[in-house]
Protein backbone atom coordinates (compact mmCIF):
# COMPACT_ATOMS: atom_id res chain seq x y z
CA UNK A 1 0.00 0.00 0.00
CA UNK A 2 0.96 3.32 -0.68
CA UNK A 3 1.21 4.86 2.99
CA UNK A 4 1.95 2.64 6.08
CA UNK A 5 3.06 2.97 9.94
CA UNK A 6 4.57 0.59 11.89
CA UNK A 7 3.70 0.17 15.93
CA UNK A 8 4.72 -1.95 19.30
CA UNK A 9 1.88 -1.89 21.81
CA UNK A 10 2.92 -4.10 24.40
CA UNK A 11 3.95 -7.60 22.92
CA UNK A 12 1.83 -6.99 19.83
CA UNK A 13 3.33 -5.18 16.41
CA UNK A 14 1.21 -3.88 13.99
CA UNK A 15 1.48 -2.28 10.58
CA UNK A 16 -0.77 -0.17 8.95
CA UNK A 17 -1.14 0.44 5.69
CA UNK A 18 -3.79 2.97 3.49
CA UNK A 19 -4.23 4.00 0.96
CA UNK A 20 -4.20 7.80 2.00
CA UNK A 21 -1.55 9.91 3.64
CA UNK A 22 -4.07 11.46 6.57
CA UNK A 23 -4.01 8.71 8.55
CA UNK A 24 -0.83 7.44 8.54
CA UNK A 25 0.26 11.06 9.35
CA UNK A 26 -2.42 11.11 12.12
CA UNK A 27 -1.08 7.77 13.34
CA UNK A 28 2.87 8.66 13.27
CA UNK A 29 1.63 11.77 15.66
CA UNK A 30 -0.53 10.15 18.07
CA UNK A 31 2.11 6.61 19.10
CA UNK A 32 4.94 9.44 18.34
CA UNK A 33 6.54 8.08 21.99
CA UNK A 34 5.78 3.94 21.16
CA UNK A 35 8.35 1.58 20.07
CA UNK A 36 8.66 0.15 16.59
CA UNK A 37 7.53 -3.65 16.51
CA UNK A 38 10.81 -5.71 16.95
CA UNK A 39 12.85 -6.30 13.81
CA UNK A 40 9.86 -4.25 12.10
CA UNK A 41 8.45 -7.70 11.92
CA UNK A 42 4.63 -7.48 12.98
CA UNK A 43 2.44 -9.70 14.22
CA UNK A 44 -0.62 -8.09 12.94
CA UNK A 45 -1.48 -6.38 9.54
CA UNK A 46 -4.24 -3.85 9.14
CA UNK A 47 -5.32 -1.98 5.58
CA UNK A 48 -6.97 1.01 5.30
CA UNK A 49 -8.80 0.69 1.71
CA UNK A 50 -10.88 2.44 -0.64
CA UNK A 51 -14.49 0.72 -0.18
CA UNK A 52 -14.68 0.96 -4.09
CA UNK A 53 -12.37 1.76 -6.55
CA UNK A 54 -14.75 5.25 -6.68
CA UNK A 55 -14.62 6.12 -3.44
CA UNK A 56 -10.70 6.71 -2.83
CA UNK A 57 -11.34 10.32 -3.98
CA UNK A 58 -15.35 10.93 -4.55
CA UNK A 59 -16.72 11.14 -0.44
CA UNK A 60 -13.39 8.94 0.57
CA UNK A 61 -14.46 6.09 2.22
CA UNK A 62 -12.59 4.03 4.63
CA UNK A 63 -12.90 -0.65 4.80
CA UNK A 64 -10.98 -2.13 7.38
CA UNK A 65 -9.29 -4.85 6.13
CA UNK A 66 -6.33 -7.20 7.30
CA UNK A 67 -5.58 -10.27 8.42
CA UNK A 68 -9.01 -10.82 9.68
CA UNK A 69 -11.78 -8.80 8.52
CA UNK A 70 -15.33 -8.52 9.48
CA UNK A 71 -17.47 -8.66 6.48
CA UNK A 72 -20.57 -6.84 5.79
CA UNK A 73 -19.00 -3.82 8.01
CA UNK A 74 -20.30 0.25 7.41
CA UNK A 75 -16.82 1.75 5.67
CA UNK A 76 -15.90 4.81 7.29
CA UNK A 77 -15.40 8.26 6.43
CA UNK A 78 -11.66 9.22 5.80
CA UNK A 79 -12.27 11.69 8.85
CA UNK A 80 -12.35 9.08 11.27
CA UNK A 81 -9.24 7.69 9.94
CA UNK A 82 -7.73 6.93 13.08
CA UNK A 83 -10.62 5.52 14.23
CA UNK A 84 -10.77 3.50 11.67
CA UNK A 85 -7.28 2.34 12.01
CA UNK A 86 -7.86 1.64 16.17
CA UNK A 87 -10.59 -0.50 15.22
CA UNK A 88 -8.75 -2.52 12.94
CA UNK A 89 -5.80 -3.05 15.42
CA UNK A 90 -8.50 -4.43 17.66
CA UNK A 91 -10.22 -6.74 15.41
CA UNK A 92 -7.08 -8.23 14.68
CA UNK A 93 -5.96 -8.32 18.19
CA UNK A 94 -9.89 -9.78 19.03
CA UNK A 95 -9.44 -12.66 16.47
CA UNK A 96 -5.97 -13.03 16.15
CA UNK A 97 -4.38 -13.44 19.62
CA UNK A 98 -2.96 -17.23 20.47
CA UNK A 99 -0.61 -16.23 23.05
CA UNK A 100 -2.89 -14.59 25.69
CA UNK A 101 -5.89 -15.05 27.09
CA UNK A 102 -7.99 -11.46 25.82
CA UNK A 103 -10.35 -10.11 28.24
CA UNK A 104 -12.52 -6.74 27.79
CA UNK A 105 -11.28 -5.13 30.38
CA UNK A 106 -9.08 -1.92 31.24
CA UNK A 107 -5.95 -3.00 33.65
CA UNK A 108 -3.70 -0.46 36.22
CA UNK A 109 -0.60 -2.07 38.34
CA UNK A 110 0.85 -0.61 41.40
CA UNK A 111 3.51 -2.59 43.20
CA UNK A 112 3.90 -5.12 40.57
CA UNK A 113 0.18 -6.63 40.87
CA UNK A 114 -2.52 -5.51 38.63
CA UNK A 115 -6.20 -4.24 38.62
CA UNK A 116 -8.40 -5.64 36.42
CA UNK A 117 -11.35 -3.70 35.56
CA UNK A 118 -14.18 -5.54 33.32
CA UNK A 119 -17.03 -3.90 31.32
CA UNK A 120 -18.19 -3.55 28.03
CA UNK A 121 -17.23 -0.53 25.90
CA UNK A 122 -18.62 2.48 26.83
CA UNK A 123 -19.63 1.25 30.48
CA UNK A 124 -16.77 3.27 31.78
CA UNK A 125 -13.92 1.48 31.90
CA UNK A 126 -12.17 3.51 29.78
CA UNK A 127 -12.22 6.59 31.57
CA UNK A 128 -12.04 5.13 34.98
CA UNK A 129 -8.57 3.44 33.88
CA UNK A 130 -7.07 6.25 32.79
CA UNK A 131 -7.57 8.70 35.46
CA UNK A 132 -6.41 5.78 37.53
CA UNK A 133 -3.07 5.95 35.36
CA UNK A 134 -3.43 9.16 36.60
CA UNK A 135 -3.47 9.06 40.17
CA UNK A 136 -0.86 6.69 41.42
CA UNK A 137 -1.33 3.36 39.53
CA UNK A 138 0.76 2.52 36.12
CA UNK A 139 -1.67 2.15 33.00
CA UNK A 140 -1.98 -1.01 31.34
CA UNK A 141 -4.46 -0.22 29.06
CA UNK A 142 -8.42 0.51 28.71
CA UNK A 143 -9.41 -2.45 25.85
CA UNK A 144 -7.99 -5.50 26.65
CA UNK A 145 -6.16 -7.60 29.61
CA UNK A 146 -3.44 -9.95 28.42
CA UNK A 147 -3.59 -12.97 30.80
CA UNK A 148 -0.69 -15.31 29.98
CA UNK A 149 -2.05 -18.78 30.28
CA UNK A 150 1.28 -20.20 31.61
CA UNK A 151 2.33 -18.20 34.58
CA UNK A 152 -1.25 -16.08 34.90
CA UNK A 153 0.37 -12.70 34.32
CA UNK A 154 -1.31 -9.85 33.14
CA UNK A 155 0.78 -8.00 30.73
CA UNK A 156 -0.03 -4.17 28.98
CA UNK A 157 -1.32 -3.47 25.91
CA UNK A 158 -1.22 0.15 26.45
CA UNK A 159 -3.19 1.79 23.41
CA UNK A 160 -3.95 5.75 23.25
CA UNK A 161 -7.40 5.28 24.95
CA UNK A 162 -10.53 6.85 22.75
CA UNK A 163 -12.67 8.79 24.56
CA UNK A 164 -16.18 10.03 23.69
CA UNK A 165 -18.17 13.05 24.55
CA UNK A 166 -18.14 14.45 28.43
CA UNK A 167 -14.91 11.40 29.10
CA UNK A 168 -12.68 13.80 26.93
CA UNK A 169 -13.62 16.75 29.21
CA UNK A 170 -13.05 14.64 32.54
CA UNK A 171 -9.41 13.51 31.57
CA UNK A 172 -8.27 16.33 29.98
CA UNK A 173 -8.95 18.31 33.04
CA UNK A 174 -6.25 16.04 35.07
CA UNK A 175 -4.04 15.00 32.28
CA UNK A 176 -4.13 18.35 30.02
CA UNK A 177 -4.53 19.12 25.80
CA UNK A 178 -1.00 18.33 25.97
CA UNK A 179 -1.94 14.41 25.85
CA UNK A 180 -5.18 13.94 24.10
CA UNK A 181 -5.56 13.82 20.38
CA UNK A 182 -7.37 15.20 17.64
CA UNK A 183 -11.10 15.62 17.53
CA UNK A 184 -12.86 13.46 16.05
CA UNK A 185 -16.68 14.52 15.50
CA UNK A 186 -19.85 12.38 14.71
CA UNK A 187 -17.89 8.77 14.49
CA UNK A 188 -20.09 6.32 14.55
CA UNK A 189 -19.23 6.35 18.46
CA UNK A 190 -19.92 9.63 18.64
CA UNK A 191 -17.29 12.66 19.24
CA UNK A 192 -14.31 11.09 19.92
CA UNK A 193 -10.69 12.14 21.36
CA UNK A 194 -7.82 9.85 22.26
CA UNK A 195 -5.80 10.19 25.50
CA UNK A 196 -1.92 9.67 25.06
CA UNK A 197 -0.74 7.09 28.34
CA UNK A 198 2.23 8.70 30.20
CA UNK A 199 5.62 8.63 29.02
CA UNK A 200 5.86 6.12 32.48
CA UNK A 201 3.19 3.61 31.22
CA UNK A 202 4.83 3.70 27.64
CA UNK A 203 8.33 3.09 29.03
CA UNK A 204 6.58 0.16 31.32
CA UNK A 205 4.47 -1.39 28.81
CA UNK A 206 6.73 -5.00 28.74
CA UNK A 207 6.57 -5.50 32.49
CA UNK A 208 3.88 -7.64 33.29
CA UNK A 209 2.47 -8.31 37.00
CA UNK A 210 0.18 -10.24 38.69
CA UNK A 211 -3.85 -10.17 38.83
CA UNK A 212 -4.60 -9.04 42.27
CA UNK A 213 -8.37 -7.89 41.63
CA UNK A 214 -11.09 -7.70 39.60
CA UNK A 215 -13.57 -5.29 39.20
CA UNK A 216 -16.93 -5.48 37.59
CA UNK A 217 -18.56 -2.06 37.34
CA UNK A 218 -21.99 -0.66 36.90
CA UNK A 219 -22.25 3.21 35.92
CA UNK A 220 -25.26 5.09 37.25
CA UNK A 221 -25.98 2.90 40.30
CA UNK A 222 -25.36 4.29 43.90
CA UNK A 223 -22.71 3.67 44.99
CA UNK A 224 -22.19 0.16 46.35
CA UNK A 225 -20.12 -3.21 46.79
CA UNK A 226 -20.61 -6.72 46.86
CA UNK A 227 -18.57 -9.60 46.75
CA UNK A 228 -19.68 -12.44 43.21
CA UNK A 229 -19.70 -16.15 43.13
CA UNK A 230 -16.85 -17.62 41.74
CA UNK A 231 -18.84 -19.46 39.17
CA UNK A 232 -20.97 -16.43 37.90
CA UNK A 233 -17.00 -14.38 37.73
CA UNK A 234 -16.07 -17.22 35.19
CA UNK A 235 -19.25 -17.32 33.32
CA UNK A 236 -19.14 -13.38 33.12
CA UNK A 237 -15.40 -13.86 32.08
CA UNK A 238 -16.34 -16.12 29.13
CA UNK A 239 -18.23 -13.77 27.22
CA UNK A 240 -15.79 -11.01 27.89
CA UNK A 241 -12.92 -12.80 26.28
CA UNK A 242 -12.99 -12.87 22.64
CA UNK A 243 -10.70 -15.38 22.18
CA UNK A 244 -11.92 -18.34 25.44
CA UNK A 245 -12.99 -20.44 22.60
CA UNK A 246 -10.48 -20.23 20.31
CA UNK A 247 -7.77 -20.97 22.86
CA UNK A 248 -9.41 -24.50 24.05
CA UNK A 249 -8.26 -26.09 27.36
CA UNK A 250 -5.40 -23.75 27.72
CA UNK A 251 -8.08 -20.87 28.02
CA UNK A 252 -9.96 -22.96 30.47
CA UNK A 253 -6.78 -23.13 32.62
CA UNK A 254 -5.56 -19.87 32.19
CA UNK A 255 -9.33 -18.32 33.61
CA UNK A 256 -10.10 -21.15 36.17
CA UNK A 257 -6.64 -20.13 37.76
CA UNK A 258 -7.38 -16.37 37.35
CA UNK A 259 -10.94 -17.13 39.17
CA UNK A 260 -9.78 -19.21 41.76
CA UNK A 261 -6.78 -17.16 42.68
CA UNK A 262 -7.95 -13.33 42.48
CA UNK A 263 -10.31 -11.80 44.58
CA UNK A 264 -13.74 -10.04 42.77
CA UNK A 265 -15.87 -7.25 43.54
CA UNK A 266 -18.95 -5.65 41.71
CA UNK A 267 -19.12 -2.10 42.26
CA UNK A 268 -21.88 0.03 41.42
CA UNK A 269 -20.97 4.13 41.00
CA UNK A 270 -22.92 7.22 40.51
CA UNK A 271 -19.93 9.31 39.08
CA UNK A 272 -16.02 9.61 38.95
CA UNK A 273 -15.59 10.10 42.15
CA UNK A 274 -17.38 7.66 43.85
CA UNK A 275 -15.18 5.38 41.55
CA UNK A 276 -12.03 6.10 42.40
CA UNK A 277 -12.68 6.20 46.35
CA UNK A 278 -14.36 2.60 45.83
CA UNK A 279 -11.71 1.40 44.17
CA UNK A 280 -9.01 2.09 46.65
CA UNK A 281 -11.41 0.96 49.06
CA UNK A 282 -11.45 -2.65 47.70
CA UNK A 283 -7.79 -2.56 46.51
CA UNK A 284 -7.08 -2.37 49.99
CA UNK A 285 -9.03 -4.93 51.34
CA UNK A 286 -8.74 -7.40 48.54
CA UNK A 287 -6.79 -10.19 50.59
CA UNK B 1 -27.88 -51.62 51.93
CA UNK B 2 -28.30 -54.51 53.90
CA UNK B 3 -27.92 -55.19 57.49
CA UNK B 4 -24.04 -56.24 57.26
CA UNK B 5 -22.91 -52.65 55.41
CA UNK B 6 -24.59 -51.12 57.75
CA UNK B 7 -22.86 -52.40 60.61
CA UNK B 8 -19.54 -51.63 58.61
CA UNK B 9 -20.73 -48.09 58.16
CA UNK B 10 -21.68 -47.49 61.88
CA UNK B 11 -18.31 -48.43 63.13
CA UNK B 12 -16.18 -45.98 60.25
CA UNK B 13 -18.61 -43.16 60.20
CA UNK B 14 -17.94 -41.29 57.01
CA UNK B 15 -19.77 -38.06 55.78
CA UNK B 16 -21.87 -39.22 53.15
CA UNK B 17 -23.44 -35.76 51.33
CA UNK B 18 -26.67 -35.60 50.04
CA UNK B 19 -27.03 -35.84 46.18
CA UNK B 20 -30.40 -34.52 44.35
CA UNK B 21 -31.17 -35.17 41.23
CA UNK B 22 -32.90 -32.10 40.67
CA UNK B 23 -36.16 -31.18 39.32
CA UNK B 24 -37.66 -32.60 35.55
CA UNK B 25 -37.80 -29.11 34.04
CA UNK B 26 -34.70 -27.48 35.96
CA UNK B 27 -31.19 -27.16 34.08
CA UNK B 28 -28.17 -28.40 35.42
CA UNK B 29 -25.94 -27.56 32.65
CA UNK B 30 -24.65 -24.09 31.17
CA UNK B 31 -22.28 -24.35 28.01
CA UNK B 32 -20.15 -21.29 27.29
CA UNK B 33 -20.49 -20.24 23.89
CA UNK B 34 -18.25 -17.68 21.74
CA UNK B 35 -18.60 -14.25 22.79
CA UNK B 36 -16.57 -13.57 19.84
CA UNK B 37 -19.26 -12.07 17.57
CA UNK B 38 -20.89 -9.74 20.14
CA UNK B 39 -17.69 -7.94 21.27
CA UNK B 40 -16.32 -7.78 17.51
CA UNK B 41 -19.42 -6.43 15.97
CA UNK B 42 -19.88 -3.87 18.42
CA UNK B 43 -16.62 -2.18 17.27
CA UNK B 44 -17.77 -1.88 14.06
CA UNK B 45 -21.06 -0.94 12.91
CA UNK B 46 -22.51 -3.94 9.94
CA UNK B 47 -24.70 -3.60 7.17
CA UNK B 48 -27.04 -6.01 5.67
CA UNK B 49 -27.20 -6.16 1.99
CA UNK B 50 -30.88 -7.58 0.37
CA UNK B 51 -29.92 -8.28 -3.23
CA UNK B 52 -31.00 -6.39 -6.04
CA UNK B 53 -31.73 -8.34 -9.69
CA UNK B 54 -34.08 -10.70 -8.21
CA UNK B 55 -37.05 -9.94 -6.16
CA UNK B 56 -37.79 -11.30 -2.88
CA UNK B 57 -41.24 -13.51 -2.07
CA UNK B 58 -43.14 -13.51 1.30
CA UNK B 59 -41.09 -16.05 2.85
CA UNK B 60 -38.18 -14.49 2.05
CA UNK B 61 -36.65 -17.01 -0.66
CA UNK B 62 -35.00 -15.46 -3.61
CA UNK B 63 -37.78 -14.97 -6.81
CA UNK B 64 -37.57 -14.21 -10.84
CA UNK B 65 -38.38 -10.14 -10.82
CA UNK B 66 -41.79 -9.29 -11.44
CA UNK B 67 -43.37 -12.35 -9.58
CA UNK B 68 -46.77 -11.31 -7.97
CA UNK B 69 -46.35 -11.15 -4.57
CA UNK B 70 -42.58 -10.58 -4.26
CA UNK B 71 -41.27 -7.24 -3.74
CA UNK B 72 -38.12 -5.79 -5.20
CA UNK B 73 -34.72 -5.40 -3.24
CA UNK B 74 -31.47 -3.44 -4.11
CA UNK B 75 -31.24 -1.94 -0.40
CA UNK B 76 -28.90 -2.23 2.75
CA UNK B 77 -29.99 -1.89 5.92
CA UNK B 78 -27.89 -1.51 8.94
CA UNK B 79 -27.03 -3.93 12.02
CA UNK B 80 -29.04 -1.35 14.12
CA UNK B 81 -32.14 -1.08 11.95
CA UNK B 82 -32.54 -5.08 11.62
CA UNK B 83 -32.24 -5.35 15.04
CA UNK B 84 -34.98 -2.51 15.80
CA UNK B 85 -37.23 -4.42 13.08
CA UNK B 86 -36.72 -7.66 15.10
CA UNK B 87 -36.87 -6.97 18.53
CA UNK B 88 -39.21 -3.74 18.82
CA UNK B 89 -41.37 -4.42 15.44
CA UNK B 90 -39.73 -1.09 14.11
CA UNK B 91 -40.50 -0.88 10.28
CA UNK B 92 -37.41 -1.33 8.57
CA UNK B 93 -36.28 2.17 7.12
CA UNK B 94 -37.67 3.36 3.48
CA UNK B 95 -39.66 -0.12 3.47
CA UNK B 96 -43.45 -0.75 2.62
CA UNK B 97 -45.25 -3.03 4.59
CA UNK B 98 -44.66 -5.78 2.45
CA UNK B 99 -41.16 -5.02 1.48
CA UNK B 100 -40.52 -5.21 5.68
CA UNK B 101 -41.96 -8.32 5.74
CA UNK B 102 -39.94 -10.14 2.74
CA UNK B 103 -36.96 -8.36 3.79
CA UNK B 104 -36.97 -9.58 7.31
CA UNK B 105 -37.57 -12.89 6.52
CA UNK B 106 -34.83 -12.52 3.57
CA UNK B 107 -33.11 -11.65 6.70
CA UNK B 108 -33.20 -14.58 8.96
CA UNK B 109 -32.97 -17.29 6.10
CA UNK B 110 -29.56 -15.86 5.77
CA UNK B 111 -26.47 -18.91 6.31
CA UNK B 112 -23.16 -18.24 6.55
CA UNK B 113 -21.33 -17.30 3.87
CA UNK B 114 -23.63 -14.82 2.36
CA UNK B 115 -23.59 -11.13 2.57
CA UNK B 116 -24.93 -9.92 5.82
CA UNK B 117 -24.78 -13.27 7.91
CA UNK B 118 -22.09 -12.27 10.44
CA UNK B 119 -24.03 -9.15 10.63
CA UNK B 120 -27.16 -11.25 11.16
CA UNK B 121 -25.73 -13.60 13.83
CA UNK B 122 -24.06 -11.03 16.24
CA UNK B 123 -27.45 -9.17 16.41
CA UNK B 124 -28.85 -12.94 17.91
CA UNK B 125 -25.97 -13.37 20.88
CA UNK B 126 -27.14 -12.56 24.16
CA UNK B 127 -26.42 -9.25 25.94
CA UNK C 1 -36.10 -44.53 28.97
CA UNK C 2 -36.36 -47.71 30.24
CA UNK C 3 -33.54 -49.61 29.65
CA UNK C 4 -31.41 -47.02 27.72
CA UNK C 5 -27.86 -47.21 28.64
CA UNK C 6 -25.54 -44.48 28.61
CA UNK C 7 -21.66 -44.25 28.44
CA UNK C 8 -19.15 -41.08 29.17
CA UNK C 9 -15.43 -40.31 27.90
CA UNK C 10 -13.00 -41.81 30.82
CA UNK C 11 -11.70 -39.55 32.98
CA UNK C 12 -8.65 -38.25 31.63
CA UNK C 13 -11.50 -36.48 28.46
CA UNK C 14 -12.69 -34.04 31.38
CA UNK C 15 -11.32 -31.30 33.53
CA UNK C 16 -13.12 -31.32 36.23
CA UNK C 17 -12.61 -27.35 37.76
CA UNK C 18 -14.76 -26.64 41.24
CA UNK C 19 -15.98 -23.49 41.58
CA UNK C 20 -17.93 -22.93 44.74
CA UNK C 21 -21.65 -23.51 44.22
CA UNK C 22 -20.94 -24.81 40.67
CA UNK C 23 -18.82 -26.56 38.63
CA UNK C 24 -16.67 -26.23 35.61
CA UNK C 25 -16.27 -28.93 33.30
CA UNK C 26 -13.93 -28.58 30.05
CA UNK C 27 -14.17 -31.68 27.87
CA UNK C 28 -11.35 -32.02 25.65
CA UNK C 29 -12.62 -34.09 22.74
CA UNK C 30 -15.28 -31.68 21.64
CA UNK C 31 -13.40 -28.35 22.94
CA UNK C 32 -16.29 -26.99 24.80
CA UNK C 33 -16.94 -25.22 28.44
CA UNK C 34 -19.99 -26.20 30.21
CA UNK C 35 -20.92 -24.90 33.65
CA UNK C 36 -22.74 -26.99 35.89
CA UNK C 37 -24.83 -28.18 38.84
CA UNK C 38 -24.62 -30.81 41.13
CA UNK C 39 -25.37 -33.72 40.17
CA UNK C 40 -23.61 -33.61 36.63
CA UNK C 41 -19.91 -33.94 38.49
CA UNK C 42 -20.94 -36.73 40.20
CA UNK C 43 -22.69 -39.01 37.19
CA UNK C 44 -20.12 -37.75 35.00
CA UNK C 45 -17.19 -39.64 37.99
CA UNK C 46 -19.77 -42.48 37.95
CA UNK C 47 -20.04 -42.97 34.11
CA UNK C 48 -16.77 -42.16 32.98
CA UNK C 49 -15.06 -44.69 31.11
CA UNK C 50 -18.52 -46.62 31.93
CA UNK C 51 -21.45 -47.87 30.03
CA UNK C 52 -24.63 -48.31 32.33
CA UNK C 53 -28.22 -48.09 32.54
CA UNK C 54 -29.77 -45.14 34.75
CA UNK C 55 -31.16 -47.60 37.09
CA UNK C 56 -27.61 -48.81 37.72
CA UNK C 57 -25.86 -45.71 37.69
CA UNK C 58 -28.31 -44.58 40.07
CA UNK C 59 -27.28 -47.77 42.83
CA UNK C 60 -23.20 -46.54 41.83
CA UNK C 61 -24.05 -42.73 43.07
CA UNK C 62 -25.68 -44.08 45.64
CA UNK C 63 -22.57 -45.85 47.23
CA UNK C 64 -20.65 -42.84 47.15
CA UNK C 65 -23.62 -39.79 48.23
CA UNK C 66 -27.20 -39.81 50.46
CA UNK C 67 -29.76 -40.86 47.90
CA UNK C 68 -33.11 -42.33 48.05
CA UNK C 69 -33.60 -44.15 45.64
CA UNK C 70 -36.92 -44.43 43.88
CA UNK C 71 -38.91 -43.38 40.98
CA UNK C 72 -38.77 -39.62 41.27
CA UNK C 73 -34.87 -39.99 42.08
CA UNK C 74 -34.74 -41.84 38.80
CA UNK C 75 -36.61 -39.31 36.81
CA UNK C 76 -34.75 -36.84 37.67
CA UNK C 77 -31.83 -39.05 36.70
CA UNK C 78 -32.95 -39.12 33.49
CA UNK C 79 -34.26 -35.65 33.12
CA UNK C 80 -30.00 -34.93 33.91
CA UNK C 81 -29.20 -37.88 31.71
CA UNK C 82 -31.21 -36.18 28.47
CA UNK C 83 -29.80 -32.82 29.50
CA UNK C 84 -25.98 -33.93 29.42
CA UNK C 85 -26.43 -36.37 26.15
CA UNK C 86 -28.64 -32.92 24.56
CA UNK C 87 -25.03 -31.29 25.37
CA UNK C 88 -22.66 -33.83 24.25
CA UNK C 89 -21.47 -34.77 27.58
CA UNK C 90 -22.73 -38.09 27.85
CA UNK C 91 -24.10 -40.61 24.89
CA UNK C 92 -26.55 -43.16 24.18
CA UNK C 93 -24.91 -46.54 24.42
Amino acid sequence: MRHHYSVKVGPAGFRIGSAWPQPIAALAQLYALYPKPIDLIPDFTVRLEPDTRLRQWIRPSVAIRGDFTLPDAVPMSLDHGLLAAELGMNLQMAMGQRNFLLLHAGSVERDGEVLIVTGESGAGKSTLCALLGETGWRFMGDEFALIEPETGLAWAFPRPVSLKNKAVDVVRAVAGEGRMGPMMAGTPKGDIRHFIPSPEALAAMDKPGKPALILFPRFGYARAARPMGRAEVFVRLTQASTNYVTLGERGFKALTRLVDETPVGAIDYPDTESALSLVEELWAARR
Amino acid sequence: MNEEQHQQDMSVPTRRRLLQMGAIGAAAVVTVRPAMAQTTASLLTCQIPIPSGQYIAADGTLVAAGTPGAVPGGVTYTGEAVKAALNLNYTLPGATYDQHYAHLAYIRRLQSGQAGFTCYASLQMPR
Amino acid sequence: MIGAHYAADSSDAFSIVPLDALTAIYHRRSGVTHVVTDPVPQIIEALAGKTLSAEDLLSALAVDHEIVIDSETLAGLNARLDELTEVGLVSPA
